[in-house]
């Protein structure tokens, strides 16, 4: 049994790199969505999320809708144990695999092959194991020649598509993606998705973060939509669509 | 396979919970964790010096080579100028210099330890300490390469080699571990505060200077104390006395257990209190 839950969580951190006054009274005149505070010691304060619950279980394909910087990326680093909530706290069961960035841990100067390797290493997989999947890793990217040349001559498509084969490579059993996947071409998308099917009868629990609504409508069963660092409604992915369309011609 | 930290894990065994119920104990699993992935650390820093040397010839005997290369050049000279034998003055001095930058870089170096881990950290939960032996880890490989001077030196210069020699294995392993402590406090701090590393840089400057590396300790005459109390000449003295079979200093061994000690109680104290502060640091 996986799941993930989140009781009361609330991400607060400090900006230390801030600058100058002007600079603070900015950012808080203007201001995306995440709250700026400042505390006690003049530190600007960003809240990320605030009071969330959620709990997401066995069979979930769950989508987080929100505005830029409403939170959908704090949220799926606290999932993935990245972030720490500063209060409340989190529950989790299950190997997570989270898919942040295309660039995830990709090291620009080593090859394709070796960013496999390293990639796997940085979800547990020991470098032997990840060897042995290499073949089947490379017939997905269909990167051929390409996998023996530094990442810094791919194309961003070509990231996405080696992250992506690199980190599904061992089924995950939790899985967690931020809206880079929309960076790939529709006929990568479509392979995408079917390699995710395959192993959606183990995999348990998928948590999408993207702007990209046919893509939601198309992979989730659930939907949360943020805003501000709460979540202002759940339910299912029309839904949370419609009341996101809502949300965005108010403002 | 685990990839938190199992210090976080509460029964049921499989449910990680954040923030941890006991952060000591959390702090302690992650130095564990680290431990016990070897093969992802260690794999890192010998990735690291691929990259780096990529496309170069001699590749990481580059590091070998420019170090004979500064041995002989200064070695000629300053046997002249301290008045020594070029014979015995060789030897202490390519050591001191090889030991020093083993030691100068484990603190440049650690300075970086999670800064320069930014992508994995903000990217995938590993256990915080793997940073740490990434950097010490990398190191120990370069200190490696010079090392190979050594054994070429010995047979140079014909020199006797006694059982003193084993003395060498706890300085390395205590020097070793110093290193890991630094690169876990000052990459903490250096994270939190920009302006570190550039002190840090300076502070190495001025140490090469002021301790007994390419000078020999006697020069000091009746000042010898103030050498003998500095770490940094502990940490050489440990490795480099054995190697050329003389006594080390008698405060030398005390004073690299005392840091040892001192460091590692006072880097889980910070570890603990500010482990998970640092993803939002850097």
């Amino acid at each position: 049994m996986s799941f993930l839950h989140l009781h009361d969580v609330w991400v607060e951190f400090p900006i230390y790199q801030g600058g100058s006054r002007s600079l603070k009274k900015a950012l808080l005149a203007n201001t995306t969505q995440g709250n700026l505070m400042e505390d006690a010691l003049h530190r600007v304060t960003v809240t990320a999320l605030r009071d969330v619950n959620l709990n997401i279980d066995d069979g979930d394909r769950l989508a987080i809708i929100g505005h830029n910087g409403a939170g959908k990326s704090t949220m799926l680093k606290v999932l993935a144990g990245i972030y720490q909530p500063t209060r409340g706290w989190s529950e989790t069961s299950g190997k997570v695999t989270a898919l942040l960035t295309a660039s995830l841990g990709l090291n620009a100067e080593a090859t394709g092959r070796e960013n496999i390797i390293m990639r796997g290493m940085f979800m547990g997989v020991h470098p032997r194991e990840m060897e042995s999947k290499i073949d089947e890793v490379a017939e997905f990217t269909e990167l051929g020649a390409y996998l023996d040349m530094p990442v810094r001559t791919y194309s961003s498509g070509m990231m996405v598509r080696l992250s992506f084969a690199a980190s599904t490579a061992i089924p995950p059993e939790i899985l967690l993606m931020d809206e880079w996947l929309a960076a790939g071409d529709a006929s990568f998308l479509s392979k995408a998705q079917k390699r995710l099917e395959k192993f959606i009868g183990h995999s348990s629990i998928l948590v999408l973060a993207s702007h990209s609504m046919p893509l939601l409508e198309e992979w989730c069963n659930r939907a949360i939509l943020l805003d501000h660092g709460r979540i202002v409604g759940t339910g299912d992915v029309k839904q949370m669509v419609e009341a996101y369309n809502e949300l965005v011609a108010k403002s | 396979m685990p990839v938190t930290s199992s210090g976080e894990r509460h029964w049921p065994d499989n449910v990680t919970r954040l923030p941890a119920h006991n952060a000591a104990l959390a702090a302690w699993g992650d130095l564990r964790d680290g431990v016990s992935q070897s093969w992802m650390w260690s794999s890192l820093a010998i990735q690291d010096i691929k990259l780096r040397y990529r496309g170069s010839v001699l590749g990481p005997f580059w590091l070998t080579l420019s170090s004979i290369i500064m041995v002989a050049a200064m070695g000629v000279i300053y046997a002249r100028l301290f008045n020594m034998q070029a014979a015995s003055y060789l030897p202490y001095l390519a050591l001191g210099i090889i030991i020093w930058q083993f030691v100068s870089s484990l603190f440049s170096d650690g300075c970086q330890s999670f800064l320069a881990a930014e992508g994995i950290i903000q990217q995938v939960p590993v256990p915080f300490s793997i940073h740490a032996y990434r950097v010490v880890f990398r190191n120990l490989i370069i200190f490696a390469h010079n090392a190979i001077i050594i054994p070429i030196g010995f047979v140079l210069f014909q020199l006797p080699v006694s059982w003193r020699i084993f003395e060498v294995i706890p300085g390395l392993v205590l020097v070793v571990i110093n290193g890991v402590w630094v690169a876990i406090l000052l990459g903490m701090i250096s994270a939190r505060f920009r302006d570190i590393p550039p002190i840090v840089g300076n502070i190495l400057q001025v140490m090469f200077f002021v301790t007994p590396i390419i000078w020999p300790i006697d020069a000091l005459g009746n000042l010898r104390w103030v050498a003998e109390l500095n770490p940094a000449f502990a940490a050489i003295d440990v490795i480099r006395a054995p190697l050329l079979g003389v006594p080390t200093a008698p405060l030398s061994w005390p004073l690299i257990i005392g840091t040892t000690v001192v460091g590692s109680a006072l880097t889980f104290a910070f570890f603990t209190r500010f482990r998970t502060r640092i993803v939002y640091w850097i």
